[in-house]
């Protein structure tokens, strides 16, 4: 009787220091891990970042125009062609609308 | 017989005790550790076992109203010296100083100090880092903060403000809704193993502390970029000392865009002056002229003591009033109201406010918001100047019915303009529509409230049509837009000259004020442009460039122009 109860003992401390054991070791792991995602999240706030600098109205204003030789349409050049007549203008322009320059209309 | 000792026996004795001796200082020693200085130590073990870390949240993202970034924090690295660490601390000065961009000597001078911490420079560019990692000084270290950073550059810069090196709001938006943007702070308690190595938070369940909330703006970036790309191109070709433009939606109240010239950069705020990031369109009072009409004539329909026909004598252009004089800046004799206002006539728009009387007038000038606080969500918004009745000289009602002794903002101007372009209610201006948390769900939503009903939809609509021949035959011509009914007014403000005390012939505010389409009205646009130098009146400097917004914006919200055809029109 007594050597099982000295086993079991000696298996309960074994299981006990090895899951304390095993705690830390994932310990470890959980704080690699977290210090993975703290760069994952600095790599995305810097590309959001990047990309919010890159979209600027102003920039790419400036691009359509040297790079592309792009010009803000003026008056009269846009022709808004409903499909059904009559019809209200509607409030906020559908799918189904077509915009054509004056000059293609012609 | 002498008694015979035990061999050793003093040996044994001896022994004894310095056995027992020895057990008893160990025993001492232990109910001092254990028992007299438990307390102490065992807080020492703690702190050597135990790390506490304060931390604090990120701030939060502002986002304009479809979603796009307009203030976000980013971690990037700051420097720190341990001067005691330090062995060479003039050939670690020497070697920082390119890398960090700060003076040697300025570096030498923090380095001497007599403490255990000191920064050497915060807030760095994540190049600035690395170089700096790669020196591997010993003594100095890097750590990671947050920095507030604006990737539009100057783009809304006014609103939006600016926080501080410490992650504060100390402007604009940053810091009306600083109890929302600035995240949680929060001390976790960290388990180190002999090597100083974080083992554990203690408790699986403890989270970082949350980050600030995000803040959703009324304003459009498109429309704020279109203000203030052409709010510089009038203040340039004017070669005006400033200038404010807003859009705002009439029915709800949402500022749309708010721009301010000039401009600031928030990312680089340290060299500048207060003076430079005042927003101007809610903190700066000036004499509105003829815009001021608008609401002379607004009461004087409501209660209905004229009609637009209703015919008044020009005077051939001079009125006297209370010992002084009256212009016009034409001769006119005859002229039905609505001509008055479509000529901006000083001496009809008088005659109109005598008609009206100092009460009435005052009483309706208060209903369209003049002389308070709009309320809008912007801090530093000052309530302009409407003196009460009793403060009022001879001259006074002649003289506010054509826009002067009277200061207003450029937001009450487009708040109260509102109010005719919707149907005659007065809406709180806003600029911010959301706030979400973390993951985006919306934890406050600030929509349009109503502040009074100033006038009869009516007589908004008469004003309506009385504001529309201002652009087509009148002093606004220069705000017409193709296809699009347009109704609003000129406003020229002589300024007070500082060294005579008396109103400038040079010094004016240019302004134009309106809304359109007329006749189912989607924005309201003010121009005000500060201290023209070429062409000093309203119609000349503002309402183009009140055209050119309109004619970008309204395409952009999808208002097309009255000469849209129909497809089977087209086709034939």
């Amino acid at each position: 009787m007594r050597p099982l109860l000295i086993l079991g003992v000696l298996l309960f401390l074994l299981g006990y220091v090895w899951e304390r054991v095993d705690v830390v070791r994932v310990g470890y792991r959980v704080e690699q891990l977290k210090g993975q995602k703290v760069l994952l999240e600095r790599e995305r706030d810097e590309l959001s970042v990047k990309l919010a600098s890159l979209s600027a109205p102003d920039r790419v204003a400036r691009l359509a125009k040297e790079k592309l030789g792009m010009m803000p349409a003026q008056p009269g050049q846009v022709v808004v062609v409903y499909r059904a007549e009559p019809k209200p203008q509607p409030e906020h322009p559908s799918v189904q609308e077509v915009r054509v320059a004056k000059r293609e209309v012609r | 017989m002498k008694p015979v000792r035990p061999p050793y026996a003093a040996r044994r004795t001896a022994t004894l005790v310095g056995l027992v001796a020895g057990f008893a200082v160990v025993l001492i020693r232990l109910l001092n550790l254990q028992v007299l200085q438990a307390a102490e130590l065992t807080q020492r073990a703690d702190r050597q076992h135990w790390k506490s870390v304060s931390l604090e949240g990120p701030r939060g993202t502002i986002y304009d109203r479809n979603g796009k970034v307009l203030a976000i924090n980013v971690e990037v690295p700051s420097a720190f010296g341990v001067p005691a660490a330090l062995e060479d601390l003039r050939g670690a000065a020497r070697r920082l100083a390119p890398v960090l961009n700060v003076r040697q000597m300025e570096l030498e001078k923090k380095l001497r100090q007599d403490r255990s911490f000191v920064w050497l420079a915060r807030k760095l560019d994540p190049e600035q880092g690395r170089r700096l990692k790669a020196l591997s000084l010993e003594g100095v270290g890097v750590v990671m903060e947050g920095r507030r950073f604006y990737p539009k550059g100057p783009l809304l810069s006014h609103v939006l403000g600016f926080a501080g090196m410490d992650g504060e709001g100390l402007e604009g938006i940053e810091r009306r809704y600083d109890r929302y943007l600035h995240g949680d702070k929060q001390v976790m308690m960290l388990e180190r193993d002999a090597l100083g190595r974080t083992v554990f938070p203690r408790g699986l369940r403890e989270q970082g502390p949350d980050g600030g909330r995000h803040v959703v703006l009324t304003i459009d970036e498109v429309v704020q970029y279109i203000a203030e790309k052409e709010l510089e191109e009038a203040v340039t070709s004017t070669r005006a000392k400033g200038g404010t433009a807003i859009v705002m939606d009439p029915h709800s109240g949402a500022v749309l865009g708010m721009a301010v010239n000039p401009r600031f950069d928030p990312n680089i705020v340290k060299s500048l002056t207060p003076d430079r990031w005042r927003n101007r369109a809610i903190a700066d009072v000036f004499e509105p002229g003829s815009t001021m009409k608008m609401f002379i004539a607004a009461a004087a329909l409501e209660e209905q003591l004229i009609t637009p026909t209703t015919m008044l004598y020009g005077e051939n252009g001079h009125m006297t009033v209370a010992n002084t004089v009256i212009h016009d800046h034409e001769k006119m004799g005859w002229m039905s109201f609505s001509e008055v206002i479509q000529k901006s006539s000083n001496i009809g728009a008088a005659k109109v406010a005598m008609r009206l009387g100092e009460r009435r007038t005052y009483d309706y000038l208060r209903r369209f918001g003049f002389g308070e606080r709009t309320d809008v969500d912007l801090p530093g918004e000052v309530a302009g100047l409407l003196k009460s009745p009793r403060e009022w000289g001879r001259r006074t009602l002649a003289s506010m019915a054509m826009g002067q002794e009277i200061g207003v903002t450029g937001l009450q101007m487009a708040s109260a303009v509102s109010a005719i372009a919707n149907g005659g209610v007065l809406m709180k201006p806003y600029v911010v529509a959301e706030v979400r948390d973390a993951k985006g769900r919306v934890l406050a939503e600030m929509g349009p409230q109503q502040r009074r009903q100033v006038i009869s939809q009516e007589t908004a609509r008469t004003l309506s049509e009385m504001l529309e021949k201002v652009v087509a035959n009148g002093t606004g011509t220069k705000a017409a837009v193709s296809g699009i009914r347009v109704a609003g007014k000129t406003g020229t403000a002589q300024k007070i000259d500082p060294r005579t005390g008396a109103y400038s012939s040079t010094l004016v505010v240019g302004s134009f004020v309106g809304f359109l389409p007329a006749d189912d009205p989607k924005i309201v646009i003010a121009v005000m442009v500060d201290e023209p130098q070429v062409d000093a009146w309203g119609g000349a400097v503002a309402a183009p460039a009140f055209r050119r917004i309109a004619e970008q914006v309204l395409p952009y919200l999808g208002v097309t122009p009255n000469s849209a055809v129909n497809l089977a029109m087209a086709v034939e």
